[in-house]
């Protein structure tokens, strides 16, 4: 089954499959993207600065 | 509904501890690579003793930059982000100590065994069997406290940097172990079960991805983290984020073979290779502009704040390295620059600007935070950053002037391409020496910067008392509405379709007859198939997005089987073919015990740190070093030893190039036989006595991995070794060279002088 792998000349299929698939990829993570609603883009955005207000440093034990 | 307010201890201790770490393996694998550098000017610091020679100390930099230096940042920052990400204290304090002082331990016992020889002979992925079984285990014990730590999380979401780190452990995890998946002979040593070509191409899907995962997902998790925070802003784009990781995620993983261009590796496996690396560019250079961007309306604050300096440069570095990485990876360029220090330049972009760097400036941000003192001086910070970033651009800057001289000098040829302009290897050395040089000065102001890191670390923590962060939350009941479990986050449409339709792509691409065409049906119904049922299930499949982004084991899982998916279509058919009923005109010959013995003293030696063997199917190496290598040519060999750098000539072919004595001298003082040559001497290679014991346990673990010896007894295989080690100290003394018999240097000859000796493979076994 694999012998043609290295027996034969025939790899511009794999980069075409493999364009494609990796384009499609892409093309449908970034339609996701796009289409996360603002309210919860902005609210992903905050994450890292929810604790900073209550953030204390107390000397450790 | 809120429930009881509780208060959270961050176990900041272990964050400290993992800082300090990275200062101490920071300065320690810098400094050795400033030695290492010294040695390729000036011989002579290789101080004739074994210890201490290039071949043992460049992989004692690499193991020490990559998972010491960069581990250590790494371990702190996730731990400090990730606790406060998911309003959680880490979930074991046991856990992390262990993970702390188990990796410490990892790393001083390769600062002893790298030097002492013992290497498995593989790059990055040198350390002998029991240290990686060490690795594992500790990467195990780190997986378990983070995961159990987002298993207690009172924040439900899971911020983009929290993928990046499930990415990195999953990832990693894979990696590490199936490219270290070996037989141990003895306690020392051990053989990798892969050979040849398969065994190539696992090492440069472990060490590419080694790059992508080690040295940048956690990176770029960090930068998510600790960018905004130093600018007071949140991420210019979250969607952009998202794309970002799942891109590079998927992408990265197949890229690998691109270190492997015009060598005998299949075609296809080159051209996806090629394919996916140029498809990087999209990805990488959406991260980079998504954390310069960031910077809108703080760009000001640079002129101030070293912490944003040295962010805003790390991240420009990286897009920097990332454009020149698929650049290297086109077919042409690859040609001239593959095996030169252009290589070597690109390389230490990423590693001294981008991870470098991005440690500079999370150090800068956390040491007044986590010992509640502020930076003892703004300007020694910003005089590191000063000197840091000349010292780059002249290391950076002299590898790819000596590497693309390189590159032209060993590829030029006159006479209409029929003979070699310049024939002798020396002469490149000695054009590159004041590029190397300049290296030298380049890494010294880098590493200098480093010791003001470490002065000022220093005096901020001095008399400072260490403190842990808390805050108060609200114990808040999770949502079952949430939940995704595994069953539906595996068995709903949006798995199935990718899974179904790279599977069938995949039979497409590799099967003949009807399972090609199976493979092709197959991948047009899957298509036409998600793309009818888009209208009517669009909702539920965003839905069941969403909740995937809230459930960390799930999506955990997924992002395993996406990395997984590029190994497995890449190394399962390389597995299968590479057996010696399918290889074609030539094929080598089992190495008899004596030449065993030698192959394995060139391994411990790191020979292949400056020797490749692996002669390309390029005009100017076929003229250099004679015929192309084939696939089969290096069949029996554990490890593959092809190298991926030529400070000196490759050896595939050096056998009976020579005569004994040419090596005997060429090892004892090389300058006698090539002027003007940077390589060590090996003069106890001359006394140390070989131990021929071990031969028996080595072929017997040979054999089980498939290298056709017969059943020979360990009687048999020490009277081979010793009637062959008779031979070669008869003729070295009738050269005029006193040499017993039982010493390290005639195994030594014995392998080199056996180098492209393959024989012609028999018509009935190329076409059974």
């Amino acid at each position: 089954m694999f012998k043609r792998l290295i027996l034969e000349d025939s790899s511009a299929i794999y980069v075409i499959t493999a364009f494609v698939t990796a384009a499609t990829i892409f093309c449908t993570i970034t339609w996701r993207a796009l289409r996360m609603p603002r309210a919860e883009v902005e609210k992903f955005a905050q994450l890292p600065f929810t604790t900073d207000a209550d953030e204390r440093h107390d000397p450790s034990a | 509904m809120p429930g009881q307010k509780i208060t959270i201890e961050y176990n900041d201790r272990v964050v400290r501890q993992f800082l300090l770490a990275t200062l101490i393996w920071g300065a320690v694998g810098m400094l050795v690579g400033l030695l290492i550098a010294a040695q390729l000017n000036f011989w002579q610091l290789n101080f004739a003793l074994p210890w201490l020679t290039f071949g043992r100390l460049r992989p004692l930099h690499t193991n020490a930059v990559i998972f010491a230096f960069v581990g250590n940042m790494m371990f702190a920052g996730i731990y400090y982000s990730t606790q406060r990400l998911v309003k959680a204290r880490l979930a074991s304090d046991f856990l992390s100590a262990l993970h702390f002082w188990g990796w410490q331990l990892i790393i001083v016992a390769a600062a002893i065994t790298l030097p002492l020889g013992y290497s498995r002979g593989k790059e990055y992925a040198e350390l002998i069997w029991p240290i990686s079984l060490a690795v594992v285990f500790i990467w195990v014990v780190f997986a378990v406290n983070f995961f159990w730590t987002l298993a207690r999380r009172r924040e439900p979401a899971l911020y983009v940097a929290l993928w990046f780190y499930i990415a990195t452990i999953v990832t990693v995890a894979m990696l590490y172990i199936v490219n270290h998946l070996s037989i141990p002979t003895s306690l020392l040593h051990s053989y990798p079960v892969f050979s040849g070509v398969q065994d190539a191409l696992v090492q440069w899907w472990y060490g590419h991805n080694a790059v992508a995962f080690f040295l940048t997902t956690p990176i770029l998790g960090i930068m998510y983290y600790f960018l905004p925070k130093a600018a007071e802003r949140p991420v210019y784009s979250y969607r952009l984020s998202v794309v970002h990781f799942w891109s590079l995620v998927f992408v990265y993983i197949w890229a690998g073979p691109h270190h492997l261009l015009n060598t005998t590796l299949p075609d296809w496996l080159q051209n996806l290779g090629v394919t996916f690396s140029l498809m990087l560019w999209a990805p990488s250079w959406g991260g980079m502009l998504n954390g310069l961007l960031t910077l809108r309306g703080a760009w000001h604050k640079l002129r101030t704040d070293p912490v944003l300096k040295f962010f805003a440069a790390g991240v420009t570095f990286y897009g920097m390295a990332t454009f020149e990485g698929p650049l290297l990876s086109i077919k042409s360029v690859n040609a001239l620059a593959h095996y030169t220090d252009w290589i070597i330049g690109h390389v230490h972009a990423g590693t001294l600007g981008w991870n470098g760097f991005m440690a500079a400036g999370m150090i800068y941000w956390l040491l007044p935070r986590l010992w509640n003192k502020p930076l003892y001086s703004t300007a020694l910070a910003n005089l590191h950053f000063w000197i840091g970033t000349v010292g780059i651009l002249l290391y950076v800057a002299a590898m790819w002037t000596s590497g693309i001289t390189q590159g032209l000098m060993l590829n030029a040829t006159i006479e209409h391409g029929t003979v070699l302009a310049y024939p002798n290897f020396l002469d490149t050395l000695t054009t590159i020496r004041p590029m190397m040089l300049m290296r030298v000065v380049g890494g010294t102001l880098y590493l200098t910067g480093w010791f003001l890191l470490a002065y000022n670390f220093y005096r901020t923590i001095r008399g400072a008392a260490p403190v842990n962060g808390t805050i108060e939350v609200y114990e808040e009941t999770p949502n079952p509405e949430a939940r995704l479990s595994l069953a539906r986050a595996f068995f709903s449409a949006p798995t199935l379709f990718a899974v179904l339709g790279v599977g069938f792509a995949t039979l497409w691409m590799l099967g003949t007859d009807l399972v090609s065409t199976a493979g092709l049906v197959g991948s047009l119904a899957c298509l036409i198939a998600a793309y009818a049922l888009i209208p009517s299930r669009s909702k539920a499949w965003g839905d069941w997005y969403e909740k995937l982004l809230l459930n960390a084991l799930p999506f955990t899982l997924l992002t395993f089987v996406a990395v997984a998916a590029g190994g497995l279509i890449q190394i399962i058919p390389t597995v299968l073919v590479q057996k010696a009923q399918n290889v074609e005109d030539r094929i080598q010959v089992p190495y008899t015990p004596l030449e065993l013995a030698g192959r394995d003293l060139y391994v411990s030696e790191g020979c292949y740190n400056c020797h490749s063997q692996m002669i390309r199917t390029l005009v100017p190496d076929v003229l250099r070093y004679g015929d192309y290598s084939r696939l089969g040519e290096s069949i029996y060999d554990h490890p593959y030893q092809w190298g991926s750098k030529r400070t000196g000539p490759d050896l595939a072919r050096v056998g009976g190039k020579y005569p004994n004595i040419w090596h005997l001298r060429h090892m004892e003082d090389p300058r006698a036989i090539s002027a003007g040559s940077n390589m060590p001497t090996y003069p106890w290679l001359l006394t140390h006595k070989l131990d021929a014991s071990v031969l028996p346990a080595k072929i017997k673990v040979q054999r089980m991995l498939g290298v056709p010896y017969g059943p020979l007894s360990a009687q048999q295989i020490f009277d081979s070794a010793d009637d062959q080690a008779k031979g070669i100290a008869k003729d070295l003394r009738a050269a005029g060279a006193y040499v017993a018999a039982d010493t390290e240097i005639v195994a030594l000859i014995a392998y080199l002088q056996t180098l492209g000796k393959s024989v012609p493979v028999p018509p009935k076994a190329a076409h059974p």
